[in-house]
């Protein structure tokens, strides 16, 4: 049985997107990341970066904590629940329309 | 992930292999069994500076993450692994030591190769290790370890002289890591990178 055009559409595109997708994966597999260290895992620039938090946030799929260290801004994020759950219900679909696929 | 690529963990089990070997040292000078209190030592020195190094030397070139409950357990699971194996090598030891003035026939053939089972249980938890943090050079500490201490039995060579020699290996390989990890990732001066815009 081949995957139908609706499985692929139904996806959810704004994890979709590959920068975004690489953002979803670090974020999932920690508690909370800062900045940086999603900067250097992803290779991205600053604003790159940034414009695509963004976006997750407005979905609110990443919660971004801004605050003070030691008197040094500090960049917490985190996947809030409703954004691990669109995570996993991302990757069921996507292991589901690429697992019907013929060897 | 590049947050184990800073050496310091090399750092820690090297030193803790190396002070196993200076144990056994002044084991034999002062007759008085360090070895035994060894991991208490290991554990409420090195863990501390090994933290404060983290924070100092690690996050700020690469940021900060927290790994949460799954990353908790992984780091519980080392630092408990390392006081059992440290617990462990203890033990042996000091059951080896108190076996050479009159043992049982059973603990004579445990301990004939008792090298060759140590250098088995530090391939085994250096395979653990590296199958559970993802750092595959820990199978290669694990396998050098087995390599030396068979060699060690076969050719006669003390216990502490491998120890000490597996030690400086595992720091010197440390050291390397750290210097590489600091010339990939040089401190950022001017603004905090770990801002979001």
């Amino acid at each position: 049985m081949s995957p139908s055009d609706a499985d692929i559409q139904n996806v959810d595109r704004l994890i979709h997107e590959p920068s975004r997708l690489t953002i979803m994966m670090h974020l999932y597999v920690v508690e909370s990341a800062d900045f940086q260290f999603l900067q250097n895992q992803t290779g991205m620039t600053p604003g790159n970066l940034s414009s695509h938090l963004r976006k997750l946030e407005d979905a609110g799929y990443v919660e971004v904590t801004k605050e003070f260290v030691d008197r040094t801004p500090h960049t917490a994020l985190k996947l809030t629940r409703k954004g691990r759950e669109a995570f996993k219900e991302y990757r069921k679909d996507v292991k589901r329309f690429i697992g019907k696929l013929p060897e | 992930m590049s947050y184990h690529q800073d050496g310091l963990l090399d750092m820690v089990i090297g030193l803790y292999a190396l002070s196993f070997g200076l144990g056994i040292f002044v084991d034999k000078i002062l007759e008085f069994s360090f070895v035994a209190i060894m991991p208490a030592i290991m554990i409420s020195i090195v863990l501390p500076i090994w933290i404060h190094a983290k924070k100092k030397i690690t996050m700020p070139r690469i940021g900060f993450v927290k790994f949460g409950a799954r990353g908790s357990n992984k780091l519980f699971a080392i630092f408990l692994g390392l006081a059992v194996a440290g617990l462990g090598v203890s033990l042996a030891l000091s059951v080896f030591m108190i076996g050479q003035n009159g043992r049982p026939v059973w603990l004579e053939i445990l301990f004939q190769y008792g090298m060759i089972w140590i250098g088995l249980g530090a391939a085994v938890i250096g395979s653990l290790f590296a199958y559970t943090m993802g750092l595959k050079r820990l199978h290669g500490y694990g396998l050098l370890t087995l390599a030396l201490f068979v060699s060690g039995h076969f050719l006669g060579i003390p216990f502490e002289y491998l120890l000490l020699t597996i030690g400086s290996v595992i720091i010197a390989s440390g050291a390397a890591l750290l210097v590489q990890f600091i010339q990939r990732y040089p401190l950022q001066k001017g603004a905090p990178a770990n801002v979001a815009q």
